[in-house]
């Protein structure tokens, strides 16, 4: 691990192209949730800034408002309070037809206890929001085999979640979320079920595509190694966003992330 | 702010949800067995009863000139016979039409003008109905309306001012039910009633002059033999004597019939000698005390049984005859002998009864009997299982319902709330499953699935469980439908089984099992549209 440690350090960050722009945008975000009288305020006020081709984590205790946020951010859910931009469009204004739109091509979502179809094989999973996206049913076939040859899966693609393993069935829940192309990739804990060597491979290639394609990546994770690739850190503490920092502003070392404090 | 365009957010094959829908059905075989299973159950109770009241409402209409003609004989032996009293005489009237041999039978007979046989016409109309009225009323009712009054006396009793008066508090204190007519209209028939009563007396005495001049034709006989002649004689006095029996149809018809019960007859005073009981009891191995004339029938149903019958039947007229020779020659012995006279005497007396009996019976049971030729019997006794089988489904056929295939008004209702129920269980089915697949429709969502979509997705599945469950119910409460009727009314009556009727009811059943189902998915499919995608992200 002590490797590790200066490689962490050493890894310059990417480089900045000045005319990076927003991709999702949030303004005094407020979420409370209301049951039977009990009133849980998930989210305090949050206001953060996303750009395009950036990975971000987002770390912090479970019952921190983390899921909330990614709810707030990838349109599953309306907040009390404050609005989400989404490329420059309030979240709020848009329609059930355009938020499905949006769903469907704009976000990827990856999620911890991967939410495959069970009655569907590996590749008709990854064709469905193909189908819903208007492509062709040959086209999406053969998109799909490429997805799943991607992650490595090529041979398995007529099997079904059932007979899969828990890194398998989260490849081909990647290879799903690419479907159409989106340019930001919503994940919610990807290597939370995994074991070490599986989840390294999962990271390996949400780094490839973050570097290669340029997708936008926005992870919320309990895993360090998340750390190696990642550009900004987010850390969320009852509902509010207690620190972001970018990563080579940080020290970091093996049991703790040094640097300035909250 | 940038407009999203939404392009062509494309409406999904319905192939491909077709496909999706399938599938997702396999998977979950066993709740939806208890979908398809419910949705059966309510279309097999549709169809049953459907299937049953289409039967009858065919066996009724197949039998109907069969069970008219089988009343013929013993409606004319009737009415050549007896006048009839003045309820039968309005009912004959009401139910005959202007051009009807009755309508012009009773007039002539009555010597009534064409314009006071018309009001009578119309009067027993109007008489029949309110006697109807009174007959379909209940118990209670009737006793508060018409207090013990029954058939021309109710007439009377509302002639009278405390009659009509109770009749009247009676009626209006009644709030669900209505006199068939209004009371200007009753009371216009009840002035009448008098004169109505007197054409009446009329016609009786017209008909009871008929019958003398019948009686005068009809010599020593008992009618139905008078009927049965086929010289035609007896037909021309009853003509002559003023009623409409025609000699092309009605006259060759009844007489055939006529024949035919006097032959039964015959044959079931044959059985009730004690030598033919035996004989019945030995063939049928049981003892001659539970041998019954329905046993006697159904052995002469078949050629070879009724061949063996005749035969024994010569047999017994043998067997008395030589006994009575017996008889007799025990008798001369005895007279001979003077020490025992006054026994012997008492002997021979018995032995005259005894010879007295056999010849009786010979005579009057076993002779005629054994005029019939086997075949003859045969077909008598074949006949006679068909009018059985008549008479059985006439009384099953009564209670029909004139309504749409046949069912009455409240069938319809229990119909009605069978159908809610069901809509209900198959509701509670599919909520069911949709809660259990929330987390599938959220994941749907994610991807971009559009809110109709999923509501297709549910109404689509519903729907194919309908058809399924609709064609297992359909089949299922035909077979039970026809064969509870099958045996309640004979196999006999196998052709009258109306298989177009059926096979539309079926459809119908079917289109209904969908349309339930399809209806029932409606609010969960619903409810399943509106989860929010925030559920898929909820971590187990």
């Amino acid at each position: 691990m002590s490797e590790k440690k200066h490689e962490m350090n050493a890894t310059p960050p990417k480089p900045d192209h000045g005319r990076r722009r927003v991709i999702i945008r949030t303004v005094g975000l407020k979420k409370h949730y209301d049951m039977k009288g009990v009133v849980t305020e998930a989210l305090r006020g949050v206001d953060v800034e996303i750009y395009t081709g950036e990975f971000i984590s987002v770390m912090g205790p479970s019952g921190s408002g983390k899921t909330t946020f990614f709810n707030m951010i990838g349109a599953l859910d309306s907040p009390s309070a404050g609005r989400v931009f989404i490329d420059e469009v309030d979240a709020a204004q848009l329609t059930a037809e355009e938020l499905a739109y949006l769903r469907c091509n704009k976000i990827g979502y990856i999620f911890q206890s991967y939410n495959l179809i069970q009655y569907m094989t590996a590749l008709e999973n990854v064709t469905t929001p193909m189908i819903f996206g208007g492509v062709l049913p040959d086209e999406a076939r053969k998109r799909g085999m490429e997805l799943l040859d991607l992650v490595g899966l090529g041979e398995r693609w007529h099997h079904r979640p059932i007979e899969m393993s828990g890194g398998q069935q989260q490849r081909v829940a990647i290879a799903r979320s690419l479907a159409n192309q989106p340019s930001v990739l919503l994940c919610d804990e990807p290597t939370g079920n995994l074991d070490l060597a599986t989840g390294q491979g999962i990271l390996e290639v949400l780094q490839r595509l973050n570097e290669i394609k340029g997708v936008t990546v926005i992870c919320a994770t309990h895993d360090h190694r998340m750390l190696d690739i990642c550009d900004r850190l987010m850390w969320i503490r009852d509902g509010r966003i207690q620190r972001i920092a970018r990563r080579d502003e940080l020290h970091i070392e093996v049991g703790a992330i040094g640097g300035e404090t909250a | 702010m940038k407009p999203i365009q939404v392009a062509d957010q494309p409406r999904l094959g319905l192939l491909r949800t077709t496909r999706i829908t399938v599938d997702g059905i396999r998977y979950r075989l066993f709740r939806t067995s208890v979908t398809v299973a419910v949705i059966a159950m309510a279309v097999a109770f549709l169809m049953n009863i459907l299937s049953e009241s289409l039967m009858k409402r065919a066996v009724a209409h197949d039998t109907r000139e069969q069970i008219a003609r089988m009343h013929t004989v013993h409606d004319w032996a009737a009415r050549l016979t007896r006048p009839g009293t003045p309820e039968e005489i309005i009912a004959s009237l009401s139910r005959a039409e202007e051009h009807d041999a009755v309508y012009r039978e009773t007039a002539a007979m009555a010597k009534l003008t064409p314009e006071a046989m018309a009001e009578l016409h119309r009067s027993a109309r109007e008489a029949a109905d309110i006697l109807r009225f009174f007959d379909d009323l209940d118990y209670a009712r009737r006793r508060a309306l018409i207090h013990a009054a029954s058939g021309a006396g109710i007439f009377e009793r509302l002639g009278t001012p405390t009659g009509f008066e109770q009749f009247k508090t009676a009626l209006a204190g009644m709030k669900s039910v209505r006199f068939i007519m209004r009371l200007n209209d009753l009371t216009r028939f009840l002035s009448a009633w008098p004169k109505t009563l007197a054409r009446i007396e009329q016609v009786r005495q017209g008909r009871a002059q008929a019958i003398r001049n019948v009686d005068a034709a009809r010599g020593g006989r008992t009618i139905l033999a008078a009927l049965a002649e086929t010289g035609g004689e007896f037909g021309q006095a009853v003509r002559d004597a003023g009623f409409a029996f025609d000699a092309q149809v009605t006259a060759p018809g009844v007489a055939d019939r006529a024949q035919r019960i006097l032959d039964q007859r015959r044959l079931e005073k044959s059985a009730e000698s004690i030598l033919m009981l035996q004989a019945i009891a030995q063939r049928r191995n049981v003892v001659p005390t539970d041998v019954t004339v329905a046993m006697m029938w159904g052995l002469l149903r078949g050629r070879r049984a009724a061949t063996w019958y005749r035969g024994r039947l010569g047999q017994s007229i043998d067997t008395l005859k030589t006994e009575n020779q017996k008889l007799a020659r025990e008798s001369e012995e005895l007279k001979k002998n003077d020490e025992q006279i006054r026994k012997n005497n008492e002997q021979i007396k018995l032995n005259d009864e005894k010879t007295k009996e056999n010849l009786h019976t010979i005579r009057e049971k076993l002779v005629p009997a054994s005029d019939l030729t086997p075949e003859r019997m045969t077909e008598l006794a074949r006949h006679r299982n068909r009018e059985a089988a008549l008479a059985r489904a006439e009384r099953l056929t009564v209670g029909m319902g004139r309504g749409w295939m046949g069912l009455g008004e409240r069938m319809g209702w229990l119909l009605f709330v069978s159908m809610l129920v069901c809509v209900i269980g198959i509701s509670n089915a599919m909520l069911m499953s949709v809660t259990e697949r929330f987390r599938e429709i959220a994941t749907m969502k994610c991807l971009g699935a559009l809110d109709g979509f999923i509501m297709i997705m549910f109404v689509l599945e519903s729907c194919f469980l309908g058809v399924v469950g609709g064609l297992i119910g359909a089949v299922l409460g035909s077979l039970i439908g026809l064969g509870r009727m099958l045996a309640a009314f004979g196999t006999t009556f196998m052709a009258s089984v109306p298989v177009v009727d059926l096979l539309a009811a079926m459809i119908v059943a079917v289109g209904l099992g969908v349309v339930l189902a399809a209806v029932a998915a409606v609010y969960p499919s619903f409810k399943a549209a509106r989860l929010a995608p925030m559920e898929a992200m909820r971590v187990e």
